[in-house]
């Protein structure tokens, strides 16, 4: 399919075409190109965005699927305005993870997964984030928040809309 | 005292570290662009055998060899995919190289590249880190605006292109296979060996898969020579190193240190580490990463180097050191451990897919409730079954943590949870 | 290496001498031992997943896979020493604990591998204690095949199918690790026409065939041996019958022909076996006749009709053996005008032939001509017309333009005399598929007792029509006189064609 066909925004069937130089066969780029599509729709892919996502790349719509269901930054559902991504692993549970999720359960309302009532933001425990020395700590969206406090959380979590 | 010895983080510090110019400045490139005009291929690899370099991403094998495993005289495109999907609990310090220094990792990479004749070089950096993302794009622009990236490097005939390839969240995806083939575009299932990268890697070609840490090491060890990095560390672990110091510590951080037999873990622990932060005794420690053995606070006299930690049966693996007090219970960190290697089994293997999550609901029964009578047996012998029964090492990265934890602390283990 | 690209390696204690290049799965098998297995198939690649092929390599330190082990010259392999067979109960363990080991009412009891190897290879106690995991069950992928996710051991043999054989990509895995579960693409139905091979790969209750589902236990069942006659192609296939009823066909190894494969529509094409129109009981003049009675009337009717002429229509789901006798009771009356009639359709580069009946190359080796597409206006004093089951017929037109017809057929048919035909399933005989290739097909059910094969009835008209004529007693027989005749078939035996027929002997311009 050519790009001028596609269901995506001209700028990101160039940004694209650019990825798809890079690699000797295009699949490569269906990660990387993923990223992209997932920004520009609203953060998950639906049914039919995983069909445009094949559509673009000429490769069944169950490959894209299959993708999106591997691995944990896809998301298969609707997500909040932000994604708040809060490590629970070993070295962030030694220094207070799970006092920070239990805060956050009780404060905003969400669990593992669940978006806050007024959308704003999607809560997901993630296995580490590799800032290890750093803990415990959360990205929200791509901003890493480091060595937390309940405090310091609340600051972040309240300046979201 | 243990000091710092400081050669991959020499600059680390200074923010501008991460601009080409400053990067030059401090005598980077040099290197790169004395083995391009100055050295064969083969002469840097041997340089790289010289320094007894071992990789630094958990297993520990020698760089030099697995360049050496790249078949010669072969008309496949030879690529290389540097591993910087650093998800291994407790490890942190791939993503200092590329946030503080990421023309180090680069020059490495087209040491590299220029060594086994790789023409395009990938550098797979995992989602989550989308901070090193941009700096790591943003020095390649740089240095390909510098055409030390891209056509007739320098004038010469060598020509290597390099790209941030972004990960999407799957621990697994470091898996040097699965990196692959999570690269070219699918699921990231590990591959079955043989083949070997090296032999048949990305689209069926020759293709090496270092990690950032080894190929800042490449970098030191052209620039300053590889006798240089052996004369550091010690036999075994040469050169210097960058650990991870998590958990109950005072001082938590990422540190670049030699290793010895002149000292001990424990002394890196008390003294880089700054001991526990609470003050109350160590309970625990995971040397290299959460993959390996236990070693309980009785086992912390062994030398800080990779034969000494083995002896003491456990590994520096990932270097990274996560240290537990007594204030928690090891019923709980065990748990944590196991959570971590389930989440994220691909699922392809019966021993790993169906085992992992079989030993995470024991381990959440024995921490609820404590064991029955006969299930330690049990868990002992279900983890017996998924070690070596599977593609790659996610099944024994759960098993080995989790049988050390039962055999290390079993008075943790011996009784049923009263309420 | 030992000679001719050959290795000489030890199994079990066994020595064995097989192709390099081979794993040793295969190798096993070619000295009797049998390496459990899941995920490996010989057409597929190998993915080495299910881990239950673990075998134990002499001088390597871990188990290796047996499916991605290539044979070396002196390698030792033992398959089932005690830390093999304790590994390979630890994988039977691992695959059972989630299995909701609902064999009671999964169809697939009796031929799944996951009982199979449970009791060659398992433990038989369970220590899982907790809830096994919930996964949807009973999901309609289309109208042929009906997955359970429960019973599924994600050996992705499915997957690899429909991407690397019938090349439609239709399956995939969703989510990861103990989540992991099949889903099919778009609607979640499947579009392939080769799409029921799944069932027959899935080595447990995972895929089961809606067509087949909960018709019987295959321990009920006959087994026999045939080829699927819905086309040119002759896919070898095991018919399955029961109580004298056809319940499914599932493709039978021949590399020559169809590997392990069929299409769908050759797997489905056997409704008419077990119509209960058929007719049991040949009639004349409209009413029910013995056999007897409908042959000497036939016999009349075409004597009677000579003067004006005969037209003969074959049908080109006949088998050789019926057409020869069809042939001798043509030259017995002098009938010149011998036409089959074929049906044509579709085809593809896989299996599916366009000829949609098994045989027409039969049909012209024993001098019958295709029919035309516009036929004549001639008149016939009679016909006598070999019904083909479906698909095609003899315009109404021709049949009007003959007085007095003889007809075998499937359902009655308005004739002077009507002969019950039988079907492939429920006679012996031979065929030549495409590639001038001659298969035996093979009796395993009988529709009704008193039916009599066309071979016999045609036999027996011929001899009413030339007393000197005796027709041969079986099948068999009936080959090896049509071999002795034919020169195409010099030299071939039943034997010799067997169980994975035979090439005819010369090129023939049969196609």
């Amino acid at each position: 399919m050519s790009g001028n066909e596609s269901k995506f925004s001209s700028e990101l069937v160039a940004k694209v075409n650019e990825l798809w130089k890079r690699y000797p066969h295009k699949k490569a780029a269906l990660i990387p190109a993923m990223h992209l599509i997932q920004a520009e729709r609203d953060g998950w892919f639906s049914d039919e965005t995983v069909a445009d996502t094949a559509a673009l790349f000429g490769l069944p719509d169950m490959h894209v699927r299959g993708v999106v269901g591997f691995y944990d930054m896809f998301h298969s559902e609707p997500v909040g305005r932000h994604v708040v991504r809060l490590c629970k692993t070993l070295s962030c549970k030694l220094r207070g993870a799970d006092g920070l999720i239990q805060h956050v359960n009780e404060r905003y309302g969400v669990k593992n997964g669940e978006t806050t009532q007024d959308g704003c933001f999607t809560f997901k425990h993630f296995e580490c984030l590799g800032h290890c020395a750093n803990a415990p700590m959360m990205l929200v969206d791509d901003e890493k928040h480091l060595d937390l406090t309940a405090d310091k959380l609340d600051s972040v979590l309240g300046g979201l809309s | 005292m243990i000091q710092e010895t400081r050669a991959m983080l020499e600059f680390a510090d200074d923010p501008k570290q991460i601009e080409l110019a400053t990067y030059r400045k401090n005598g980077g490139y040099d290197a790169f662009e004395k083995a391009l005009k100055e050295m064969s291929p083969d002469d840097v690899t041997q340089e790289v055998l010289k320094s007894g370099l071992r990789g630094r991403g958990g297993a520990g094998f020698p760089t030099g060899r697995k360049w050496q495993f790249v078949p010669k005289g072969n008309d496949k495109p030879k690529y290389i995919a540097v591993n910087a999907d650093e998800s291994e609990p407790g490890t942190c310090k791939d993503r200092v190289i590329m946030e503080q220094d990421p023309h180090q990792m680069l020059e490495g990479t087209l040491l590299a590249a220029y060594a086994v004749g790789a023409t395009t070089a990938y550098i797979y950096i995992r989602g989550e880190f989308q901070k090193s993302i941009r700096i790591v794009e943003d020095a390649i622009d740089e240095a390909r605006a510098a055409n030390l990236i891209g056509k007739n490097i320098l004038g010469t005939d060598f020509s290597c292109d390099i790209w941030v390839h972004p990960g999407a969240g799957a621990y697994i995806c470091g898996e040097e296979t699965a990196l692959l083939t999570s690269l070219e575009g699918n699921r990231g299932y590990p591959r079955i060996k043989p083949p070997f990268p090296a032999v048949e890697g990305l689209w069926r070609c020759p293709t090496v898969v270092n990690n950032v840490e080894t190929m800042a090491c490449v970098t030191q060890i052209l620039r300053r020579g590889g006798d240089w990095f052996a004369g550091l560390g010690c036999e075994g672990s040469t050169g210097t190193r960058l650990f991870c110091l998590s958990g109950h510590l005072k001082r938590p951080g990422v540190y670049e240190l030699e290793c010895s037999t002149d000292f001990t873990l424990r002394d890196v622990i008390e003294q880089i580490g700054g001991g526990t932060l609470s003050g109350a005794p160590i309970q625990g420690v995971m040397p290299g990463g959460s993959s390996f053995p236990v070693l309980r606070a009785d086992e912390l006299d062994c030398g800080f180097d990779i034969e000494s930690v083995a002896k003491a049966g456990s590994s520096l693996g990932s270097g990274a050191i996560m240290v537990f007090d007594d204030t928690v219970n090891v019923r709980d960190v065990v748990l944590n451990i196991s959570e971590f290697y389930s989440h994220e089994s691909c699922g392809q293997c019966t021993p790993c897919r169906e085992g992992s999550d079989w030993v995470r609901r024991m381990l959440k029964k024995f921490q609820t409730d404590g064991p029955d009578e006969g299930d330690i047996a049990t868990l002992m012998d279900v983890t017996d079954k998924m070690d070596g029964t599977t593609i790659c090492a996610l099944a024994v990265a759960i098993v080995w943590p989790v049988q050390s934890f039962l055999k290390k602390y079993p008075e943790a283990f011996a009784e049923k949870v009263t309420a | 290496m030992s000679d001719n690209g050959h290795v000489t390696l030890t199994i079990d204690g066994k020595e064995a001498t097989v192709p390099a290049g081979i794993n040793v799965i295969e190798a096993a098998k070619q000295v009797g031992i049998e390496v459990p297995h899941y995920c490996y198939h010989p057409r597929l690649s190998v993915v080495g997943n299910c881990r239950v092929c673990l075998c134990e390599i002499e001088g390597v330190g871990q188990l290796q896979i047996g499916c991605n082990t290539l044979v070396r010259d002196g390698m030792v392999v033992n398959t089932t020493n005690e830390r093999v067979s304790r590994m390979r109960e630890g994988v039977m363990e691992f695959l059972l604990i989630n299995h909701p080991l609902d064999c009671t009412i999964c169809d697939q009891a009796g031929e799944c591998k996951l009982q199979d190897y449970a009791v060659d290879h398992g433990s038989g106690i369970t220590r899982f204690e907790f809830d096994k995991g919930k996964k949807p069950k009973n999901i309609s992928w289309g109208d042929r095949v009906v997955f359970d996710a429960e019973r599924c051991i994600l050996c992705t043999r499915c997957v690899r199918f429909l991407d690397e054989i019938a090349g439609t990509d239709e399956i995939s895995i969703d989510h990861r690790g103990e989540k992991s579960q099949l889903v099919v693409r778009g609607d979640g139905k499947l579009t392939s026409p080769y799409q029921m091979n799944i069932i027959d790969l899935c080595p447990v209750g995972a895929l089961t065939s809606r067509d087949f589902r909960f018709k019987s236990r295959v321990w009920f069942m006959k087994f026999t041996p045939t080829i699927d006659t819905s086309d040119a192609r002759g896919c070898n296939v095991v018919a399955g019958t029961r109580d004298n009823r056809m319940l499914r066909m599932v493709p039978r190894y021949n590399p020559n022909v169809n590997d392990y494969w069929m299409s769908d529509h050759g797997r489905l094409h056997y409704a008419f076996v077990n119509d209960e129109d058929r007719i049991v009981m040949p009639t004349a003049g409209g009413k029910p006749a013995p056999y007897p009675v409908a042959l000497s009337r036939a016999q009349a009717v075409l004597e009677g009709a000579r003067d004006e002429g005969i037209l003969c229509v074959a049908s080109s789901y006949m088998t050789n053996e019926e057409l020869f006798a069809l042939k001798g009771v043509c030259d017995a009356l002098g009938v010149e005008d011998r036409y089959f009639l074929l049906p044509m359709g579709e085809g593809d580069d896989l299996l599916i032939h366009p000829e949609k009946a098994p045989n027409a190359r039969g049909c012209r080796l024993a001098g019958f001509r295709d029919a035309p597409d516009d036929w004549s206006s001639q008149e016939f004093g009679a016909l006598l017309y070999v019904k083909p089951r479906e698909l095609i017929e003899l315009p109404a037109e021709v049949i009007e333009r003959c007085k007095k017809k003889v007809v075998f057929s499937l359902t009655k048919h308005a004739s002077d005399v009507n002969i019950p035909l039988t079907t492939w399933v429920e006679k012996d005989g031979t065929m030549v598929s495409a590639g001038d290739r001659v298969q035996c097909v093979r009796q395993g059910m009988v529709y009704e007792p008193t039916l009599l094969t066309e071979r016999v009835v045609l036999d027996r008209l011929h001899t009413l029509l030339d007393p000197a004529f005796k027709g041969a007693s079986t099948a068999v027989l009936a080959f090896q006189r049509m071999a002795d005749e034919h020169p195409a078939l010099d030299g071939l035996t039943w034997l010799s064609v067997g169980l994975l027929g035979a090439k005819l002997n010369k090129a023939e311009a049969l196609a």
